[in-house]
């Protein structure tokens, strides 16, 4: 298009319009970005959570001492120069187990933020496009699901899968953690399908799969994209309940939610056995929060506060 | 005899993170005691704020900086920029009372009608609880809310627009001010209902000699009720006299310009609505020199450098411009010229306008 | 009460019944997929005890047969069935007085989430861009990303001093159940996550309302300020805060099941976890049943709040 000449004004016109429309998409992700990169407490979460990857990485390679091994020291021996946060209650080097309980957390995160979104996503666009008894079978498993606490369900979905591997504890936390993303997409759905470019797409032939993937799927990303970021910390939160209970990563996995549990009975003896990964945990939490609602207030300048 | 509210050059800016926003820079008018006044402007000229900064209800970050507002038509009048907090907490709703825009939004949606016009007797002392009790009905009888007695513990939900603004009336003269401030009272609302609006306004206005200033956009409305209009533009005021001088003789452009863009029925059928080209300026950066000159069809030289003063053009009527200020271009004889631009009579076909004219090329002078 | 309203508790009750029984009912199919039964883990059962025992409890019978049996008992006598593990233990009085153990600890944890957070959520609002609003926005930032255990841990290190003075003795007999001044620590660990999702929640409303145009139709008529925020204000702003009450009573059930484990309080919670962990089924599923219709119950009483809050609705 760049290279053909523009014999009459309508032309140009149009070319003229087409750069414009590029522009403002563009400019619109840009103003996003802008806004993120000003929001300081979101800037910190992503500082942390940047931090927390390369952790996760380097201790699938390579920890100060192995994560599992005991005895290396004193039991609840304090913070020192070779051990800076201290052993735990069998003398396990915590700095260590803190670097492979990081990439458990993330692990959880982000595979149950990704795999809730999928059936979040799906089930949503399926409630919000057909409307409907699908809508209404979808909106009344939505209803009574959240009548359940989800923890207990949780908790008895692993005990009656019988595994506590890791990618059980992602099912098990997905199957609860899907709600709040399919009301989100039935909504958006619902509200966009109306919309006029849809109903053009819809009146020139395409088909519905193309119309949700096309035309509706990407106009909801922004809100889907913020949703996806909660649901992090949210599954991180749940692994640690499920390890402190005793049903997450079995031991020896340096689990924060399980280092917890094992160092709370000698809080007062030994806080920091305890403290040091709740502290990791919180920190995690807040950082991924607070990014969250950067990104958020930084998509959506209308919800600012 | 002292006026019941003089205003003396205020001025209320918005400091905002990328500037100051003179939203009412040094406009001086008074209102007489039981006057009807209009104050008339595009939206974002000021009006509203002005009518604000007499109430001391400036949104934040607005601020008034400058200027006077003096009430009181006996004895001493009180600044009421000077008030204390306990003092313009009395003075709101009791001296003066101010009714908004959109009748839908104004009045608390869970509380009850009767409540909402007794509470705000109880909060001054002008009445005792039991007379403030009694007063509801005969007070939402005089704005003629039908049934009155039977829908004070209705729900504002439960009324219609039109009937809303009846109740904030109700509810603005349950303290018998002297003052009411109306602002675009009738925007909102549907065009018969409008009407019944305004006669009420003016009914009430005769009745209990309670003066009025009636903000809006709509020239209408004004020619209907009030007897003084003041014009504004870009937080001045550029035009001020009696309603029929300035209905019938308007001196500046933009009087002029909004007066044309009015459709009237009684015009030459074949004659052209006029509208006001361009858009209001950006108040963060307003033009130099008269705020209007970008947009004005008759502007000179003089008017892309120096503003102009409100100066007057006529017994009892002032505007800001140069262009028609014979008294001020004496001093300017060299634009003596300019000054012959002939005053285009309303009823006229405009003929010496150039419709396509582009009020951004400077020195574009349109005779 | 109007016809409306009569119907739409029918309807909200018909939806909680039904969760009640979907919930029972998966959880009745799933764990009787489970391999083995619940006894096989015990020491000295002999295989014709097992028998006796399964025939004790029906569970040599089809599973539908005994899902049957186990809903016309609920709806007929209340009865919720027969603990596996403590034999001879009823669930339906077991659940009761745990219930009223969780419940006290979980109004307790409502009401100080409930009070702190609405207050903590106006004086940012009405202190908008103060420290007080920063501090109070930082506190409900952190305070949401704090799982309840940190809390607790937390809780438990500052008050420990108090502990040892008052029990003289050792602070591990003195966390439990049983006296009042046990009750503040897991109560505020509970709520302390809730209290900030009302603070954020009540703030945002707060300055959402305080921008409408009848609050300065209040302003303008003269009224006091604390007549303007309170009556004209805080009343509206409410409204939104209410609805949210629902959710936090799942919230709290659930941050209840890990701070009773934590705190050894003998709630509903804790007998959820140990019977769990001991495959005391028939217990889980009453507790899971119970959960489902009291969180049905509380959304329900939430909708039956709102319009009484905010005369536009009706049913």
């Amino acid at each position: 298009m760049a290279t053909a000449p523009s014999d009459y004004v309508f032309q140009d016109e149009f070319t003229a319009d087409s750069t414009y429309e590029v522009g403002e998409a563009v400019s619109l992700w840009k103003d996003a970005w802008r806004r993120l990169t000003s929001n300081y407490f979101a800037l910190f979460g992503l500082a942390v959570i940047v931090l927390l990857l390369l952790v996760a990485i380097v201790s699938q390679f390579w920890t100060p001492y192995p994560t599992w091994k005991q005895g290396i020291g004193p039991t609840y021996g304090g913070p020192s120069a070779a051990h800076p946060f201290g052993l735990d209650q069998v003398g396990r080097d915590i700095l260590s187990r803190l670097m492979g309980g990081a990439a458990i957390a993330l692990a959880v995160g982000l595979g149950t933020a990704l795999l809730s979104s999928v059936i979040g996503i799906a089930l949503g666009l399926l409630a919000g496009f057909y409307r409907g008894w699908v809508d209404t079978m979808i909106s009344l498993l939505i209803n009574v699901w959240y009548g359940i606490p989800d923890l207990l369900v949780v908790m008895l979905f692993v005990v009656i899968i019988n595994s506590r591997e890791l990618k059980w504890i992602i099912v098990a936390i997905s199957i609860t953690a899907w709600l709040n993303m399919a009301r989100l997409v039935r909504g958006q759905t619902l509200a966009l399908r109306e919309r006029e470019f849809v109903e053009a797409a819809r009146s020139i032939g395409t088909r519905d799969v193309g119309l949700l993937t096309r035309h509706i799927l990407p106009n909801a990303l922004g809100p889907i994209i913020v949703q996806a970021t909660y649901l992090i910390p949210a599954a991180i939160l749940f692994e640690a309940f499920l390890s402190f209970l005793g049903l997450g990563a079995p031991p020896p996995e340096p689990s924060w939610g399980a280092m917890c549990a094992e160092g709370y009975k000698s809080l007062q003896l030994a806080a920091h056995v305890t403290l040091v990964p709740a502290f990791a945990l919180a920190i995690t939490l807040i950082a991924l929060n607070a990014f969250g609602d950067g990104l958020r207030d930084a998509l959506d300048p209308r919800m600012r506060r | 005899m002292a006026p019941l509210l003089q205003v003396e050059d205020l001025k209320t800016h918005f400091h905002l993170r990328d500037g100051v926003v003179k939203a009412v820079d040094g406009i001086t008018f008074h209102v007489d005691k039981g006057e009807t006044v209009g104050i008339v402007g595009e939206s974002g000229s000021g009006k509203s704020i002005t009518s604000l900064s007499i109430m001391r209800l400036v949104p934040e970050p607005g601020r008034i900086v400058h200027g006077r507002i003096l009430f009181g038509a006996n004895g001493q009048p009180k600044d009421v920029v000077k008030m204390t907090d306990e003092e313009i907490r009395d003075f709101r709703g009791s001296d003066v009372s101010m009714i908004f825009q959109d009748p839908m939004t104004s009045l608390n949606p869970v509380l009850r009608i009767g409540f909402q016009v007794r509470e705000a007797m109880s909060a001054h002392d002008r009445f005792s609880d039991e007379q403030s009790k009694s007063r509801v009905v005969p007070l939402l009888k005089k704005v003629r809310i039908p049934g009155a007695a039977d829908r004070t513990k209705a729900f504002p939900h439960q009324f219609s627009g039109g009937m809303r603004q009846r109740v904030m009336i109700a509810m603005g003269l349950s303290n018998e001010p002297s003052l009411l401030i109306a602002d675009e009272p009738t925007t909102a609302l549907d065009v018969t209902v409008q009407a019944q609006i305004i006669e009420l306004l003016r009914d009430l206005n005769r009745e209990m000699g309670t003066a009025i200033i009636l903000i809006t956009h709509n020239l209408a409305v004004v020619a209907s009720i009030c007897t003084r209009v003041i014009v504004m533009y870009a937080g001045r005021i550029v035009e001020e006299g009696y309603t029929r001088d300035i209905f019938k003789n308007p001196q500046h452009p933009y009087t002029w310009s909004l007066l044309r863009s009015m459709p009237r029925l009684d015009a030459a059928r074949h004659s052209k609505l006029l509208t006001i080209s361009g858009l209001p300026p950006d108040m963060s950066n307003p033009p130099p020199g008269c705020k209007f000159h970008p947009r004005c069809r008759f502007r000179v030289d003089r008017c892309l450098e120096e503003e102009p003063p409100l100066g007057e053009v006529g017994p009892n009527q002032f505007a800001r411009c140069w262009v028609l200020m014979r008294n001020a271009l004496v001093t300017q004889p060299e634009k003596a010229a300019a000054a012959e631009v002939p005053i285009p009579p309303l009823t006229a076909e405009p003929a010496q306008i150039d419709q396509r004219s582009e009020p951004d090329r400077p020195g574009a002078v349109k005779a | 009460m109007t016809r409306g309203t009569l119907l739409y508790i029918g309807q909200r009750t018909l939806l909680i019944v039904l969760t009640a029984f979907i919930v029972s009912s998966i959880v009745f199919i799933g764990v009787h997929q489970l391999p083995g039964n619940a006894f096989v883990g015990e020491r000295r059962t002999s295989a014709a005890s097992q028998q006796a025992l399964l025939q004790h409890y029906g569970l040599d019978k089809p599973w539908p047969q005994q899902y049957g049996t186990w809903v016309t008992g609920v709806l007929t006598r209340g009865d919720l069935g027969e603990s596996l593990k403590q034999r001879g233990q009823k669930i339906t009085p077991l659940l009761l007085r745990e219930a009223r153990v969780s419940v006290s600890l979980g109004l307790f944890a409502m009401a100080f989430c409930i009070i702190f957070g609405m207050g903590l959520g106006i004086l940012a609002a009405v202190k908008q861009n103060t420290w007080i609003d920063y501090v109070a926005s930082f506190l409900a930032t952190v305070g949401y990303s704090m799982p309840n255990f940190v809390t607790a841990f937390l809780l438990i290190l500052l008050t420990v001093t108090g502990f040892y003075a008052w029990s003289g003795g050792n602070f591990y007999e003195d966390i439990g159940w049983g006296k009042l001044e046990q009750i503040p620590v897991p109560a505020i660990a509970l709520g302390l996550l809730p209290m900030t999702l009302i603070t954020r929640l009540t703030r945002a409303s707060m300055l959402e309302v305080i921008r409408q145009d009848y609050v300065r139709t209040a302003w303008a008529k003269g009224l006091r300020s604390r007549v303007v925020i309170v009556r004209h204000a805080l009343r509206n702003a409410l409204i939104p805060v209410i609805t949210v009450l629902g959710p936090i009573t799942t919230g709290v059930i659930t941050g209840s099941v890990v701070i009773e484990y934590l705190f050894g309080i003998p709630g509903l919670g804790k007998e959820f976890v140990s019977s769990i962990f001991q495959r005391d089924y028939n217990v889980v599923i009453a507790v899971f049943t119970f959960y489902a219709v009291l969180v049905g119950l509380a959304n329900l009483a939430v909708d039956l709040v709102y319009p009484i809050l905010d005369p536009r609705i009706r049913y």
